[in-house]
C-alpha cells in the first residue's frame, strides 16, 4: 500500500513536470528548470554527505567546472550540446579525482576545511586568469547549437530546454539511484555510521570514499553543463563557497536520509525564494530562520518529517 | 630596504587583528567543538555598535571599545542559550549549519538597521595622523592595534597558563572527555566561554573600525580569513592561532606587494598545504605526535 | 488516499499557472516598470541610491498624471551583483510580474551577462551605471540603452585630463576585475594617442576588489617612479583606500592623482574632509555642474527628501523613468518593441543637459565630469569640485564602428 501511494505520488509528479510548459506560465518553466538542475546538483551532493558522511564545503568547484567547460566549448568549438556535456562531466570527475584523492584522507571539520580551500582555489584561477576565463566577468554571449544524436532540437527555446533538462536530470537521476541502491551504496552508508568497522571487514575506506566524491563531482559537472546554457553565462560565483552551501541547505532542508531529499529541498528552496523576495527584501533573514529551525528541531529535512508523520497517522 | 620595514608592520597589523578575531573561534571551536561561522558576523556587529556609539551618541572611541563588546557580549549568551544549546551534543557538521543560519539572520539584520551606506568611524584624535618608523610613515593607528593586538595576546597567555579558568579551558580543548568527567563541562562554562569568544571577535571589529570602511559584507570577508588562519594554525591551538595569523598577514603585507597576480590563491595554497601534510595544524593537537 | 494526493497535486499546479499568467495588462492598469539593482550585500547602496532617483521621477510623474494616462508601478528585483541572479530576475519580471519596461545595473558583470537575454524578453532595457563599453558595443542589441556614462568615454575624458598635466611615467591601482583592468586598457590607449611620449609602466596594481587593506599597493606605488596614477577603486572599497593612503602620506607625494570615480557623493559623504585636496576626481554626473530646470528640481528634490546631494546613480535612474515617459508617449504605447523602437536615436531633455540614445549603438551621449577637489562645501558637507570640465559626450565617445556594434 504504502509504496503503491508513493508510486502514484512520484508518477503524479512526473507527468506534472513534464506538463510544465503547457499549464503553467513561461516563468514557471524557468522556475523548474532551475530546480531539476539544482536538485541533481543537491543529489550529487548528497552522496557525498548524506551517504558517506562527508561534508563537503567545495562543491561548486565541480558545479563551476562542469559550466565554463560547457561555456568554453560552446564559445570556441561549437561542438553539439550531448558531447559539451560530457566533457563537462569529464573535466569535473578529474578535478574531483585530484582534489578527492588529496582530500578523503582527511575527517569531519578537516575534510570540511581543505575541500574548502581547493574550491576557493578554483574560484580564485577562474577569477585571476582573464585571459581564458574573462575574469570576474565571466564568459558570456555564447550561443546554443544542435543537441547531437541527430536529433533537431531548438535549445535556445526555454520549454525545449525545459524538456532536454527534465530527461537528462531523470536519466541521472536513476543512475544516481541506482548507485546508491547498490552494494556499493549501502558500504557507503556503512562508512558514514561506523568507518572502523567497515575497515575491520577488510574494505578499504579511503577508496570508497574517493569514489563516490568522484562519482558525486561528475554529476555536479553534468549539472553544471546544464546550468551555463540556462543562465547563459559561466562566472566566478557557480565556483565561489557560497554557491558550495546550496547544496548543503537544499539536503538539509529536504532530507539528507533520502534519496529525494535535496530534490525537494531544491524545490522548497526555490519556490520559497521566489515567493518571499515579491513580499521583502529580507529573504536571506528569513532563510535563516528556516534553516536554524530545520537544524535544531527537523534534522529530517521536510521530506523525513513527512514521512514520519505518515507512519505516525498509519498507526 | 624601507619598502620590507613597511611590509613587515603592515603585517603585523594585519596578522595581530586577524590574531584577536581568529583566536575567538579557535577557543569556541576548541573548548565547544563548534565551528562558529557567525564569528564573522559578531566582529561585524561590534563595529557597527561602534560606530553607533561614537557617531551617533557622542562617545569617545575609548568607551566604545569598552562598551560596544559587551553588547555583543549580551546577543552571544541569548543565541547560545536559546540556539546554541541545541546542538552541542550533535556533530560538526550541525554546528556549521546552524552558524551559519545566525550569520544570515544577523547580516540581513545590520543591513535593516544600519542599511547599506558606507560608513566611516574617526579614530581619537590621539591616535590620528602618522608617525615616521623604519624609514617610512605609519599610522599612528596601526601601531596602536600593534600594541592592543600584543596587550591581549600577553593578557591570554596569562590566562591559559597561571589562571584556574584558563587552565580548564585548555584541558578542555585538548581533552574533552576528561574534561567533562572532571565535572567542568557545567552550563556556566559552555555559556562564558561562547561570550568570551564573541567578545573577542567584537573587540576586533571595534578596532578594525577606525581602519576600515564599515559595510555588511564585511563579516563574511573576515570569517573565510579566520578560517584560513585557525586551519594553518591548527584547530583550537592557541599559539596556532597567533603564528596563522601572523602567516596569513604576512602573505597579505608581502604577497600584495611582490607577487600581485597570485594573491587570492595564496592564502587558500597555503591553507591546502597546511592541511595536507599536517592535518592539525602548524601547533594542533597531534602536532608533535 | 491515492486520489486525494493526486487532486491535491492538480489543485496546486493549477494554482501555479493561474498565480503565472496574472501579470497580463490592461489600459487602465498602471504601467509596470522592473528595476534590477544589487540591493543586498556590501555594494547596495548603489541600488538603495537608485531607488531614491527613480522614486523622486515616478512621484513626480504620478502626481502630474502618469505616463499615457496611465500611473506608474515600480517593481525591484535584487541581482545581488550576480549575472545568473539577475537573469533570473529579469525573467521573472518579465514573465511573472509582467513588466512593461526594464531599467538597471550596477555591475559591469551583471550587464555582461544579462544583456545578451534581453531580446528574447522583448522588453526595453535601460542601464544606468553599469559601465563596461561592451553592452553597448560587440553584445549590443536593439533592446538595450544605457543613459549613463560608459568607462570608454570616462577614460577618453580621464585621458585628456592627464595629457595636460606634466607626469610622463603613469600607472594604475584598480580593482582586479574587468571594471579596473578595462579602464587601465582604455585609459592607456587614449592617453598615448593623445601624447605619445607618455611610458605606461608595466608595473600595474589590481588589489582583489573587496580587499579591506591596500597598504602594500600604496607602498608600491610610492616606491616606484611612478609620476601619474590613475586610480578606479570605487564605494567602499576606495574610502579605505583613501583613509589608508592618507595614513602612508601618499597625497603628500609630487604624485598628479586621477580617482575616476571619486566624485561619487557616497564617497566623499563618507570621507567628509579626509578627502584630500587637489586631487583630480570624476564622475558620471556632478550635481552641481549643470544649470537647468530639470537639475535644480531635481538636486532640491533630494536634497529635501534624504538630506545629501544625489549621487550618480540616483541621477541616472531618474533620467531613465523620464526616457520612458517620453519613449512611451511618441510611441503611444507601451509595447516592448515600439518602446525600444521609440528609444533609438530619441534626443531628451535630462539633467545632464540635452541627451541623445545614439542610433548606431544606443549609448547616451552624456557628458563625464572631472575635476578637482577643492575646500569644504559649506552644508553638504563634502569636498566641492574645481576646475570642473564637462567633456562634451559625443566627442569622447568611441565612433560607431570602434565600438563593434552592428544594428
Amino acid at each position: 500500500m504504502k509504496t503503491k501511494v508513493l508510486m502514484a505520488i512520484l508518477a503524479a509528479v512526473i507527468a506534472g513536470l513534464i506538463a510544465v510548459p503547457w499549464i503553467a506560465s513561461y516563468f514557471y518553466v524557468f522556475i523548474f528548470t532551475e530546480i531539476l538542475i539544482l536538485g541533481l546538483f543537491a543529489a550529487s551532493f548528497n552522496l557525498i554527505f548524506g551517504y558517506t558522511g562527508m561534508l563537503s564545503f567545495g562543491h561548486a568547484a565541480f558545479f563551476g567546472i562542469g559550466a565554463y567547460a560547457m561555456a568554453l566549448i560552446l564559445i570556441h568549438l561549437e561542438w553539439p550540446f550531448l558531447v559539451s556535456l560530457l566533457v563537462s562531466m569529464g573535466a569535473s570527475a578529474l578535478l574531483a579525482l585530484v582534489i578527492g584523492f588529496l582530500s578523503v584522507r582527511l575527517n569531519e571539520v578537516y575534510f570540511a576545511m581543505l575541500t574548502l580551500a581547493f574550491g576557493m582555489m578554483v574560484f580564485a584561477i577562474a577569477y585571476q586568469w582573464r585571459s581564458v576565463t574573462n575574469g570576474s566577468d565571466g564568459l558570456a554571449g555564447f550561443t546554443l547549437g544542435s543537441f547531437g544524436l541527430g536529433l533537431d532540437l531548438t535549445l535556445a527555446n526555454p520549454s525545449v530546454y525545459y524538456h532536454v533538462v527534465l530527461g537528462i536530470v531523470a536519466i541521472a537521476s536513476i543512475v544516481l539511484y541506482l548507485i546508491c541502491r547498490s552494494s556499493f551504496g549501502m558500504t557507503l552508508k556503512a562508512i558514514r555510521q561506523n568507518p572502523e568497522r567497515v575497515s575491520f571487514a577488510g574494505l578499504n575506506v579511503r577508496t570508497y570514499r574517493l569514489v563516490a566524491f568522484v562519482i558525486g563531482g561528475t554529476f555536479a559537472g553534468l549539472t553544471g553543463g546544464l546550468i551555463a546554457p540556462f543562465l547563459r553565462v559561466a562566472s566566478p560565483e557557480l565556483l565561489h563557497w557560497s554557491m558550495s552551501a546550496e547544496p548543503i541547505l537544499m539536503a538539509i532542508l529536504g532530507g539528507t536520509g533520502y534519496f529525494l531529499g535535496p530534490f525537494i529541498g531544491a524545490a522548497a528552496f526555490v519556490l520559497l525564494e521566489t515567493v518571499i523576495t515579491t513580499y521583502t527584501q529580507a529573504w536571506m533573514l528569513v532563510l535563516g530562520i528556516i534553516l536554524a529551525v530545520m537544524v535544531i528541531f527537523f534534522r529530517k529535512g521536510l521530506l523525513g518529517t513527512v514521512i514520519d508523520w505518515w507512519m505516525e497517522v498509519k498507526k | 630596504m624601507s619598502g620590507i620595514g613597511a611590509a613587515l608592520l603592515n603585517s603585523l597589523d594585519i596578522g595581530l587583528l586577524l590574531f584577536i578575531i581568529a583566536v575567538g573561534l579557535n577557543i569556541i571551536f576548541g573548548v565547544l567543538n563548534i565551528i562558529n561561522f557567525a564569528h564573522g558576523a559578531l566582529y561585524m556587529l561590534g563595529a557597527y555598535l561602534a560606530f553607533t556609539l561614537i557617531n551617533l551618541a557622542g562617545m569617545p572611541f575609548w568607551a566604545a571599545l569598552l562598551l560596544a563588546p559587551i553588547g555583543v557580549v549580551i546577543l552571544a549568551v541569548i543565541i547560545d542559550r536559546v540556539l546554541l544549546r541545541f546542538i552541542y551534543s550533535r556533530d560538526v557538521a550541525d554546528s556549521l549549519l546552524l552558524t551559519f543560519a545566525i550569520l544570515l539572520m544577523i547580516n540581513e539584520s545590520v543591513r535593516m538597521i544600519w542599511g547599506s551606506g558606507i560608513h566611516v568611524v574617526q579614530p581619537p584624535d590621539l591616535l590620528s595622523g602618522s608617525v615616521q618608523l623604519l624609514g617610512s610613515s605609519v599610522a599612528t593607528y596601526s601601531l596602536f592595534v600593534i600594541v592592543i593586538g600584543l596587550l591581549l595576546l600577553a593578557g591570554l597567555w596569562y590566562l591559559f597558563n597561571r589562571t584556574r579558568i584558563g587552565r580548564i579551558m585548555r584541558a578542555a580543548a585538548l581533552d574533552r572527555d576528561m574534561a567533562e568527567a572532571l565535572c567542568i563541562n557545567t552550563r556556566l562554562v559552555v555559556t562564558g566561554v561562547f561570550a568570551f569568544g564573541a567578545w573577542l571577535a567584537a573587540v576586533g571589529g571595534v578596532m578594525a573600525a577606525p581602519m576600515r570602511a564599515l559595510d555588511p559584507g564585511m563579516g563574511d570577508k573576515i570569517i573565510i580569513e579566520s578560517f584560513i588562519v585557525v586551519v594553518i594554525g591548527g584547530l583550537g591551538s592557541f599559539p596556532g592561532a597567533l603564528i596563522g595569523a601572523l602567516i596569513l598577514g604576512l602573505i597579505h603585507g608581502f604577497g600584495g606587494r611582490y607577487l600581485p597576480e597570485v594573491n587570492m590563491l595564496l592564502p587558500f595554497v597555503g591553507m591546502a598545504l597546511v592541511l595536507l601534510f599536517k592535518p592539525h595544524g602548524i601547533m594542533g593537537k597531534g602536532a608533535n605526535a | 488516499m491515492k486520489n486525494v494526493s493526486i487532486k491535491n497535486f492538480l489543485v496546486a499546479m493549477t494554482a501555479a499557472a493561474t498565480l503565472g499568467t496574472a501579470g497580463t495588462s490592461y489600459a487602465e492598469d498602471p504601467i509596470r516598470i522592473g528595476g534590477m539593482y544589487i540591493l543586498s550585500g556590501s555594494a547596495a547602496t548603489y541600488g538603495e541610491f537608485a531607488q531614491r532617483g527613480i522614486d523622486l521621477a515616478v512621484g513626480e510623474i504620478n502626481s502630474s498624471g502618469g505616463i499615457l494616462g496611465r500611473q506608474v508601478e515600480m517593481i525591484y528585483e535584487d541581482t545581488q551583483g550576480k549575472a545568473s541572479v539577475a537573469i533570473q530576475a529579469a525573467r521573472k519580471l518579465a514573465y511573472s510580474e509582467g513588466v512593461d519596461a526594464l531599467v538597471g545595473l550596477d555591475s559591469s558583470g551583471v550587464a555582461q551577462g544579462l544583456v545578451p537575454t534581453i531580446p528574447a524578453l522583448q522588453k526595453p532595457l535601460i542601464i544606468t551605471h553599469a559601465a563596461t563599453p561592451d553592452v553597448t558595443g560587440n553584445l549590443c542589441n536593439a533592446f538595450t540603452y544605457r543613459i549613463s556614462v560608459n568607462v570608454a568615454q570616462n577614460m577618453k575624458a580621464a585621458a585628456l585630463v592627464a595629457s595636460e598635466t606634466d607626469a610622463t611615467n603613469w600607472t594604475t591601482i584598480g580593482p582586479d576585475y574587468a571594471f579596473g583592468h578595462q579602464s587601465w586598457e582604455f585609459f592607456g590607449n587614449y592617453l598615448k594617442d593623445i601624447k605619445p611620449d607618455v611610458n605606461l609602466m608595466s608595473e600595474t596594481n589590481f588589489p582583489r576588489f573587496g580587499a579591506e587593506d591596500f597598504t602594500p599597493f600604496i607602498d608600491r606605488v610610492m616606491d616606484s617612479d611612478a609620476e601619474g596614477v590613475l586610480i578606479s577603486v570605487w564605494g567602499g572599497d576606495l574610502v579605505n583606500f583613501i583613509r589608508q593612503a592618507n595614513n602612508r602620506g601618499f597625497f603628500e607625494k609630487d604624485l598628479e592623482v586621477m580617482f575616476t570615480v571619486g566624485a561619487a557623493t557616497e564617497v566623499l559623504t563618507a570621507l567628509g574632509d579626509e578627502m584630500p585636496e587637489g586631487v583630480h576626481l570624476s564622475t558620471r554626473y556632478w550635481y552641481e555642474a549643470y544649470d537647468n530646470d530639470m537639475n535644480a528640481r531635481f538636486v532640491k528634490a533630494y536634497l529635501d527628501a534624504y538630506g545629501n546631494p544625489p549621487s550618480y546613480n540616483a541621477q541616472g535612474a531618474y533620467a531613465a523613468i523620464y526616457a520612458y515617459k517620453q519613449a512611451m508617449e511618441a510611441a503611444g504605447t507601451t509595447d516592448g518593441p515600439a518602446v525600444a523602437k521609440a528609444l533609438s536615436g530619441m534626443t531628451m531633455e535630462s539633467q545632464n543637459g540635452t541627451v541623445t540614445f545614439r542610433k548606431g549603438d544606443n549609448q547616451a551621449m552624456v557628458s563625464p565630469n572631472w575635476g578637482v577637489s577643492g575646500p569644504m562645501h559649506p552644508e553638504h558637507g563634502i569636498r566641492t569640485l574645481t576646475n570642473l570640465q564637462i567633456f562634451d559626450g559625443e566627442e569622447v565617445a568611441r565612433t560607431i564602428e570602434e565600438t563593434g556594434c552592428k544594428l
